[in-house]
């Protein structure tokens, strides 16, 4: 080894850092060159100096005292430890991102529901208007509640009840198929007096929750639910007998 | 084990290398209690992740971050990255205060300033390496650079000692001071 070579590893040697086949070699070099010796003492020398002058400052009795109090006065989250900083930040992470998603979800679905027996009922005054428009109100039409019950339930995944109201003046005219929110509903269409009102009749599981009884574009629109259905009533009949009819509709026929 | 008694176990006997550390990085008391209570705190949130082996090493990493946040919210960070050449003029003569030097001279504690005055690069291998006496491999560990960088920068760290003009003041005075 010549003194090139040695030079670099000369501070590693005074480390003892130098595997032990090299450190041979560096010995024999610094014990026959004088420079490279000289460097090696040098290096000892500093580091004596180093030990001797340079102060090793402890840590102050105060702060060690703050610093032992840190486990009883930190707030840890030692209820939710798990191995490894790293995966609790992964997993707080995580965490967090699956809180908001729930919570997205919930005031997205909310809102949405809410948009949804809004527009329910929006769909049904338009439908109502169309089929008065286009004299489209019937498609099967009966004032026999057993011939309009088998025409919807042959249409449909579900049966709706067809209640005769007869005796209240509420006279059974026929039904149709509407599609409304994205499926077919059954519609049952009624004449009291001069005024004809559709009912659109769907399961309650299909969502929207009832609505208060609304005007749209002079149309009234009211809901009930029972027998196992949402009604929703649209017609120009004023809002309190049509309300008063939704909820009769609704309860099914009398024992 | 409790969170409280694995502090006790790993931390706590590391406080001195911690403070030490801290202090002369800081070069101040004060911002070096500040330094090592902040790596206190990381380490209690981290305690899961440290064996009794490693604990020295693990802590000091601890603090090294501590120090380097501080330093980079509290001083001008230019000499943090510089590792180049410019770093010879922390340590150039004409850097040095003559009148710091004489005073220097005087209280005879001119390597405790040169030592002080290292680029923070330089300063941090040496004192890991000198104080802490720990090995190539744990210091690689806690400055996050190869060994290869560590054996360099020592060898450095150690001229720029030797070549101090505060250290070579002080070795005149006393080759002069010789019969």
């Amino acid at each position: 080894m010549n003194c090139h070579e040695a030079a670099p590893l000369i501070s590693a040697f005074a480390d003892g850092e130098i595997d032990r086949v090299q450190s041979r070699d560096i010995k024999t070099h610094l014990q026959g060159c004088p420079d490279c010796g000289k460097k090696h003492q040098d290096i000892l020398d500093l580091r004596s100096r180093l030990r001797a002058e340079v102060p090793y400052f402890p840590a102050p009795p105060a702060l060690r005292a703050r610093v032992a109090d840190l486990p009883r006065t930190t707030p840890t989250r030692s209820a939710d430890r798990v191995e490894g900083g790293r995966w609790r930040w992964l997993l707080s992470g995580a965490f967090a991102g699956c809180a908001a998603t729930v919570l997205a979800w919930i005031v997205g679905t909310s809102v949405l529901t809410w948009r949804a027996s809004e527009d329910f009922v929006a769909q049904a005054v338009q439908a109502h208007v169309r089929a008065a428009l286009n004299n489209h109100l019937i498609e099967v039409a009966s004032s026999d509640q057993h011939t309009v019950k088998p025409w919807l339930s042959a249409r449909l995944d579900y049966s709706p009840p067809v209640p005769d109201l007869s005796s209240d003046g509420f006279t059974l005219t026929g039904g149709r198929l509407e599609y409304l929110a994205g499926r077919p509903v059954a519609t049952l269409v009624y004449r009291y007096r001069d005024h004809t009102i559709d009912v659109f009749v769907r399961p309650e599981s299909s969502g929207a929750p009832p609505s208060a009884p609304r005007t749209v574009r002079g149309f009234n629109a009211a809901h009930a639910t029972g027998s196992g259905m949402t009604w929703l009533a649209v017609s120009d009949l004023n809002p309190e007998a049509l309300a008063g009819f939704v909820g009769r509709i609704a309860r099914g026929p009398d024992p | 084990m409790s969170n409280e008694s694995r502090f006790r176990a790993l931390v706590l006997p590391h406080l001195d290398a911690a403070y030490n550390l801290a202090r002369w990085l800081a070069r101040d008391p004060h911002d070096a209690e500040d330094v090592v209570q902040d790596a206190c705190v990381r380490a209690l949130k981290y305690l899961d992740a440290v064996r009794g082996a490693d604990a020295k090493p693990w802590f000091l990493t601890i603090v090294r971050r501590a120090f380097y946040d501080w330093y980079r919210s509290n001083r001008s960070p230019e000499i943090v990255h510089d590792d180049g050449v410019a770093i010879d003029s922390a340590v150039d003569e004409s850097a040095i205060d003559p009148a710091q030097a004489a005073e220097s001279r005087a209280n005879s504690d001119a390597l405790e300033d040169a030592v002080g005055n290292l680029p923070l690069v330089y300063r941090e291998v040496l004192l890991l390496r000198e104080m802490e006496e720990l090995s190539y491999k744990e210091i690689a560990h806690i400055v996050d650079i190869p060994i290869g960088t560590v054996m360099s920068r020592l060898a450095r760290a150690r001229a720029l000692l030797q070549r101090s003009p505060l250290l070579r003041a002080i070795v005149a005075e006393r080759a002069g001071g010789r019969p």
